[in-house]
């Protein structure tokens, strides 16, 4: 029963987050912008250092399943501005006195997040083919693909959440999130393989969820190299699971 | 059992202190009936919000017990939940979709069936009044709409208990009275308990049952508004005293003597010049009036007073002119036996007035001293 209630909730929040899309698509296309210019830009000029050992794989290809999940989880960090807006609003007060559980209305939101993440991915996705990145043509992968986007999507966005229920104002919490999307982006394999950082870079990078899902998204989508990819959702598994908890448990006192 | 249902609400010294120190409510006591409206009153910080947010079941009270319907808003909280409608103050739908889709997210999340949502929401929408706005984006709706359409939101379960903080503010009067048209039509309707916060006096006097008042987070005073404002003691009848027979004579005679002017200069037909020697003779009227109690024997006034005052129901008598001020607990039930006094002294009367105190009087006495310890009571 009480699961059902969960459910349900959840997936209210998943229609909410489409239907809320479908009014104004403004935001997922100027948001595309930019790493439609770390590709057309960034890459193009970068593939020119031929010092960057990507295994023989173009530059600009090797860095799409890095600025994909860069814009995606662009998306969710920022998801928790939402959050941070309905609080100021009535409309948390009103789902924590809804009949569904607190930890539906977080992964709920989550989940939400991811899907509007991959809607994101989805604009940019024809813009790279139109650039001539190479992605590897079996449609399971790419689906495999779209699936770790989602998830990490999802993750991040219940990190939000867990910053949003922490900082509680808007300004507070744009500090966080600028903050946190950089280091995120630049201490991970997403421009660049792990070997080249400096060991202390390395070991945040080993334990950074972006990592992992950008080497599954490579794997599946640009070197077919799939060998890492069940550890990679395994870990990203991990990051949700923990995150989702802590999101669920710390929710209550974002309206105290 | 039975006994006990009566009671939408009960509360039993309920506490919630804030970071161990702001004490938010301090030992509440309430009852509130089933299937009536009942407004809290209280100053700013007074714990109105917080009450109406332990009983939502968002905050763990520190101390104490409340039930909705005999449900522990602790224990039972998930019940609790599902027989209740809450509108928060702050805005609490979704602007960037329309109506309809509001009102749909909020069925899918309160769980009605998928067979009965489509009727429950045009129910909600038609209790509400916005049928013919459903299918447009809230962002562009009014205040009053906006209001309307969080109601609609929490209508949709039917609840037995709505809980409305401060459900009309910043809503101008006609939004207003829509607003609670509304909300009468469907408690009618379905018999749902109103309980509501407000500022507003005279929406509390106008639509609530019971009212009680809340000030540094105890129940100072509680009753229907009726009871509550007799409580002061204060209703104020006024009477204008008529001067003796001769008096009257000459305010007659004034008239007349206007209405002789009046016809003698009637071949002038000007209207102007009628009023204002109509004009003429009320303000020799007045003269009269005023000069006469100069006249009057100081000695029969006081008298007056006196016999008055000792009447056990009076409260305190004044008199200035020739009016007379009588303060008394129960206007309706003091007006004929005064009337008499007055008659038995020989004593006509012109005009009679009952003031009654309004219920800003006595929020004013029982909520009007602000302590400055108070601040922060409110805090979100």
């Amino acid at each position: 029963m009480a699961l059902n209630d969960s459910l349900r909730e959840m997936f209210a929040m998943i229609e909410l987050e489409m239907r809320r899309l479908r009014h104004d698509r403004t935001e997922i296309y100027t948001r595309a912008v930019q790493p439609i210019l770390w590709l057309a830009v960034y890459g193009t000029v970068m593939s020119h250092v031929r010092d960057i050992p990507t295994n023989g794989i173009p530059y600009i290809d090797y860095i799409t399943p890095g600025v994909l999940l860069q814009s995606t989880i662009f998306v969710s960090v920022f998801y928790g501005l939402t959050i941070v807006w309905e609080r100021e609003t009535g409309i948390l007060k009103r789902l924590l006195v809804a009949p569904a559980s607190r930890y539906a209305t977080v992964i709920g939101r989550a989940i939400a997040s991811g899907v509007r993440a991959v809607v994101q991915a989805l604009i940019i996705f024809p813009v790279a083919i139109l650039l001539g990145v190479k992605f590897i043509p079996n449609p399971l992968y790419i689906i495999a693909a779209f699936l770790m986007l989602f998830m990490i999507s999802g993750g991040f966005a219940a990190l939000s959440i867990f910053v949003a229920s922490l900082m509680k104002t808007r300004e507070r919490f744009m500090g966080i999130g600028q903050a946190l999307i950089m280091p995120l982006f630049f201490a991970s394999n997403a421009l660049y393989p792990i070997s080249l950082m400096p060991p202390f870079l390395q070991s945040i990078a080993s334990i950074n969820p972006l990592t992992y899902a950008v080497d599954a998204v490579r794997g599946l989508m640009i070197s077919g190299d799939v060998a890492n990819v069940p550890a990679d959702f395994a870990a990203v598994i991990v990051f949700d699971i923990l995150i989702f908890a802590v999101a669920s448990i710390s929710f209550r006192k974002i309206i105290e | 059992m039975e006994s006990e249902l009566q009671f939408a609400i009960e509360i039993k010294q309920l506490t919630k202190v804030y970071d161990g120190k702001v004490n938010a409510l301090d030992g509440v006591d309430l009852t509130v009936k089933a299937a009536g409206i009942f407004a809290l009153l209280g100053p700013n910080g007074s714990g109105k919000t917080t009450l109406m947010r332990v009983l939502t079941t968002q905050f763990r009270p520190t101390a104490g017990v409340a039930r909705a319907f005999g449900y522990d808003v602790v224990k039972d909280d998930a019940m609790v939940r599902k027989i209740i409608g809450y509108v928060p103050q702050e805005m609490s739908v979704w602007t960037d979709i329309t109506g309809y889709e509001n009102l749909l997210i909020y069925a899918k999340i309160y769980g009605v069936p998928s067979s009965r949502r489509t009727k429950s929401i045009w129910d909600a929408l038609q209790s509400m009044g916005l049928e013919d706005v459903a299918g447009g984006a809230v962002k562009k709706y009014s205040g009053g709409m906006i209001r309307r359409l969080e109601i609609a939101c929490a209508l949709l379960i039917k609840p037995k208990i709505l809980f409305l903080d401060e459900p009309t503010l910043g809503l101008d009067p006609s939004a207003r009275k829509a607003v609670w048209q509304s909300l009468e039509m469907f408690k009618k309707e379905y018999g749902t308990t109103v309980f509501f916060n407000t500022h507003y006096m005279d929406e509390a006097d106008q639509y609530s049952d019971e009212v009680a008042i809340i000030n540094r987070g105890k129940i100072v005073k509680s009753g229907t508004a009726g009871e509550l404002k007799s409580s002061l003691h204060s209703e104020v009848i006024k009477f204008t005293l008529a001067n003796h027979g001769v008096d009257f004579k000459h305010t007659f005679s004034s008239v007349a003597d206007a209405k002789n002017v009046d016809a003698k200069n009637s071949h002038l037909k000007n209207a102007n010049l009628k009023n204002a020697d109509r004009n003429n003779a009320d303000r020799n009227n007045a003269d009269r009036n005023n000069a006469d109690p100069k006249n009057a024997d100081p000695k029969s006034r006081l008298r007056l007073l006196e016999t008055i005052k000792a009447l056990d129901f009076v409260d305190d008598v004044f008199i200035h002119d020739l009016n007379l001020d009588v303060v008394v607990e129960d206007g309706d039930v003091a007006l004929p036996i005064i009337i008499e006094v007055l008659r038995g002294q020989g004593i006509g009367l012109e005009r009679i007035s009952v003031t009654k105190p309004s219920l800003d009087d006595v929020f004013l006495k029982y909520a009007g001293m602000r302590h400055p310890k108070d601040k922060g009571g409110n805090a979100a």
